[in-house]
């Protein structure tokens, strides 16, 4: 039976359709085969039959209608711990009660909704509404783009439905223009209900410092990089800190791509400098000086010796040992998550936000982490298969309304939060469970993310550290020059784009780790430039910039 | 399937009864036999959906693949997507990473379990062999991400293995950072995770071996090693070389798993082989017709490679697959 085992484990079969090829064709297998078939018969369902409906729907909420709209959607990761559908959570019930729309919830699995999300497009088995980032701007959202998804007949174009049935969202983007340019295409077509961030939901990441070290040592919070090479000498010699500087590498993405490298004016990826050009940084002079840097620290045993293998259960449990004084991580994914988990076992563990760090003192760091106000992964969008696009569309409006804004914000009036001075409060419910932290709970009665404008008032931090940390990060040039990220090369540009991308990124990343480790002499980064060139990075560059100008005149 | 149960003489139809028997053999065998027939049906079933019909979805390698358009209406590339596999900056890179790191599993790698057999064939201690085998194929079981956890947390700077080597007065290094230690790590931590499984097939076989042909070497006056060499080791020959070749079919089938879950870019120089390559430009990417156009370069390389050898051992030492 073993020598069975053994043989057919190994069998000839498995060889010919080796790797990925059979994960992929087995997978999508029946995918093609109904996506196929269906594509004799291009759909022209929506826009008829809806006339007769939409008078009877009504203008105001509870809606009247008996149909039910199907919604794929990411489940907040919170939220999974109470409940396996969105329908079922407190939030999810008011919704319904309030809008009067019956809603069927489909979540695809956290770790492969880009997995499940190409499968359902291949498959043409649409729902009604769908979650996703359709952009096109990076790897994972629709390829092609907006304009594309439209053109594929997989999503609706929305400028007349928003014209008669979205009011309020009209009226949102009728007053900021920034944000009409972002949700619309270069032709102008809409194509989500779009997630608003709030001002202060823009900055979530930068570094952060162990501040009682700091005061143990006498030393303030650095600015500098020099300031920083001091500190961290002192953390390594003083407080026995095997790797003083540690960050995460995960996905080829190192968690530094934005700090350090703005004293050097420049950035780890494209970015647009102060005459408006698209560039790439890590083909720039000054980003040597920064590689160098690196090499440097590493070197001296100031950046952490394993940094390419840490990933975030490394870092934590770096941080958390006293191993590691600084890093650079998310606000409540970070900060909030080791504060916390230190609470107890060491109250003196206390983490501040450190500014991005500049060459001189005084001076400006160039660059930051900033995103936009649009954020279009938790956007939705209409597909084609939505038999009254109508009632969808009044369905989505109602968040961006004043009372639909109060529930996806705060929830339910009385249970999860109470108007004071006119201004909405958290309960206690909320903010001091026993049990739960405030995300938790949060994610049961209102909508951590999704389509609708997040408000000014709501505040998920749990450490005054972390209110603090927003300010000091926010100190950066980078709303200037990072690169909007709803750019739409065309799908020419796109494919070439991807192309040159995939070695690109490679590339760079595979040599950005060699010139710190030490393995390649800094002599060489002439010809790792060269090398870039050879790959196609100026042409890159070239596709941005035109479809930067084309952003700017939209 | 060559061999049937020969023909009972009972049930035979009446309406084939008075035609050529040799040219109706087959018809006649199926009627004679239509339940061992039946239950063939879902075998071939099975072989049918599940590996050869997904086979025409190789086709996206010539094709530029989108998810929406299916893999029948997706427009055709042609030779494109291997032609920038060949041109590509990695792609000897990749080959010879591949290669490499399989032929050192092969020259080192393949010869442990059998070793390890004849060694633990020799102990007359049942309870001590019964032991030693135990120890040596639980590893086995460990699931990989479990055991790449493991050698990561060996290798860190401060690590096992660092603090052995640091207490000789070495200088620490993170080992998983330096690309000539890569191979090594691999090939070692795989011969400690499937010797032990690999050794129960060779004992299986040794245990098939004549036990007269061990009395007579002995009364020819052959002492164990010689017993070893003229008796063990061919007896188990069949076994070794069906296994050999079988290997040899998976040469370039490097464990992509693994690698993907140890490698980093500083190592990407010794430790990118064509199926993590795959995975990273075709996964991660989404670069799907580029991926399996490498996948399917990677599949008509080992489809080669096992008929050749098999051809080869046919000529040599009469053993084969087929």
């Amino acid at each position: 039976m073993m020598v069975h085992r053994m043989l057919a484990k190994d069998s000839l079969l498995r060889n010919l359709k080796s790797g990925l090829t059979a994960v992929l064709l087995t997978s999508l297998l029946l995918a093609g085969c109904s996506s196929g078939s269906k594509e004799n018969t291009p759909e022209a369902k929506p826009n008829d039959g809806g006339k007769d409906a939409s008078t009877a729907i009504g203008s105001s909420y509870p809606l009247n209608t008996t149909e039910t709209i199907t919604s794929w959607e990411i489940l907040n990761m919170n939220a999974v711990t109470f409940y396996s559908n969105l329908a079922d959570t407190p939030f999810g019930k008011a919704l319904v009660d309030q809008t009067g729309v019956q809603v069927e919830y489909i979540h695809p699995n956290d770790q492969q909704t880009t997995e499940q999300f190409n499968l359902m497009i291949a498959s043409d088995e649409l729902p009604d509404v769908i979650e996703y980032d359709w952009t096109g701007r990076s790897a994972g959202s629709y390829p092609g783009g907006p304009e594309k998804a439209i053109q594929d007949g997989v999503i609706l174009e929305l400028n007349d439905l928003i014209d008669q049935y979205a009011p309020n969202l009209k009226k949102k983007l009728e007053a900021d223009p920034t944000l009409d340019r972002m949700v619309k295409t270069d032709s102008g077509k809409y194509y989500v209900f779009p997630m608003i961030r709030n001002p202060s939901g823009l900055v979530f990441r930068g570094p952060m410092i162990r501040q009682d070290w700091l005061e143990e040592l006498g030393l303030p919070v650095p600015t500098t990089i020099e300031e920083w090479e001091k500190t961290l000498i002192a953390f390594r010699d003083e407080k026995g800190a095997t790797a003083p500087l540690s960050v995460t590498y995960t996905g080829g993405n190192f968690e530094i791509r934005d700090a350090f490298i703005g004293a050097y004016k420049t950035s780890n990826s494209f970015y647009v400098d102060d005459e408006g050009k698209v560039k790439y940084g890590p083909m720039d002079p000054q980003y040597k000086d920064f590689l160098a840097l690196f090499r440097k620290w590493f070197a001296e045993g100031l950046f952490d010796k394993d940094f390419a293998l840490t990933d975030t259960k490394a870092l934590d449990n770096k941080i958390l040992t006293g191993q590691t004084g600084a890093t650079v991580h998310l606000l409540s994914g970070g900060m909030g998550k080791w504060m916390d988990a230190m609470k107890e076992q060491d109250p003196k563990f206390k983490l501040v936000g450190a500014p991005y760090p500049t060459l001189n003192p005084g001076e400006i760091p160039f660059i930051g982490q900033r995103d936009f106000k649009y954020n279009p992964g938790p956007s939705k969008a209409i597909t084609t298969a939505a038999k009254n696009p109508e009632l969808i569309v009044r369905w989505l409006d109602y968040a961006y309304s004043e009372e639909g804004s109060l529930l996806y914000n705060f929830g339910i009036e009385g249970e999860s939060y109470v108007m004071e001075n006119g201004a909405p409060m958290y309960t206690d419910l909320i903010k001091n469970n026993e049990k739960y932290s405030l995300q938790q709970m949060v994610s049961q009665y209102s909508k951590p993310n999704g389509p609708y404008e997040a408000d000014e008032r709501r505040n998920w931090n749990t450490f005054p550290e972390q209110d603090e940390a927003v300010k000091v990060w926010s100190k950066t040039d980078a709303e200037k020059h990072i690169l909007p990220g709803f750019l739409t090369p065309t799908a020419e540009e796109s494919k070439e784009l991807g192309k040159i991308l995939t070695e690109v990124s490679n590339y760079k990343e595979e040599m950005f780790v060699k010139f710190i480790v030490g393995k390649e002499p800094m002599e060489s980064y002439d010809k790792y430039v060269e090398q870039l060139k050879k790959l196609g990075i100026e042409r890159a560059v070239e596709i941005y910039q035109s479809a930067l100008d084309r952003y700017n005149s939209r | 399937m060559a061999k049937l149960p020969p023909p009972t003489r009972t049930s035979i139809p009446s309406n084939t009864a008075g035609l050529n028997p040799r040219k109706w053999g087959l018809l006649k065998d199926i009627s004679k036999n239509r339940f061992l027939y039946i239950m063939l049906i879902p075998v071939l079933l099975y072989f049918a959906v599940f590996h050869y019909f997904p086979m025409y979805g190789a086709s996206i390698a010539f094709k530029e693949f989108s998810p929406r358009l299916g893999i029948m209406g997706s427009p055709w590339a042609g030779w494109e997507h291997f032609e920038s596999f060949f041109n590509g900056i990695y792609f000897w890179r990749v080959v010879k990473n591949t290669l490499l790191i399989s032929f050192y599993e092969l020259i080192f790698g393949f010869p442990a379990p059998i070793i390890l057999a004849l060694l633990l064939n020799e102990i007359r201690k049942t309870a001590f062999k019964r032991t030693v085998q135990t120890i040596t194929y639980m590893p086995h079981f460990i699931s990989l991400v479990v055991v790449c956890g493991i050698i990561k947390e060996f290798t860190m700077s401060d690590g096992l293995i660092n603090d052995i080597m640091a207490f000789f007065g070495w200088e620490r290094v993170s080992l998983l950072l330096e690309s000539e230690y890569f191979r090594t790590l691999f090939v070692t931590s795989g011969i400690w995770q499937n010797i032990g499984w690999g050794t129960i097939i060779y004992l299986a076989a040794l245990a098939g071996i004549d036990q007269e042909q061990y009395e007579a070497a002995k009364i020819d006056g052959a002492n164990r090693w010689r017993q070893m060499l003229n008796v063990t080791l061919p007896g188990i020959m069949p076994t070794i070389v069906i296994l050999f070749i079988l290997e040899i079919g998976r040469l370039m089938n490097v464990g992509s798993e693994k690698i993907i879950l140890l490698y980093n870019p500083s190592i990407y120089d010794t430790a990118d082989v064509i199926s993590s390559y795959v995975y990273r430009v075709g996964l991660q990417e989404f670069n799907y017709s580029f991926s399996s156009a490498v996948g399917l370069f990677n599949s008509a390389i080992n489809f080669t490679l096992v008929i050749g050898s098999n051809w080869l051992s046919r000529r040599m030492n009469k053993t084969s697959l087929w």
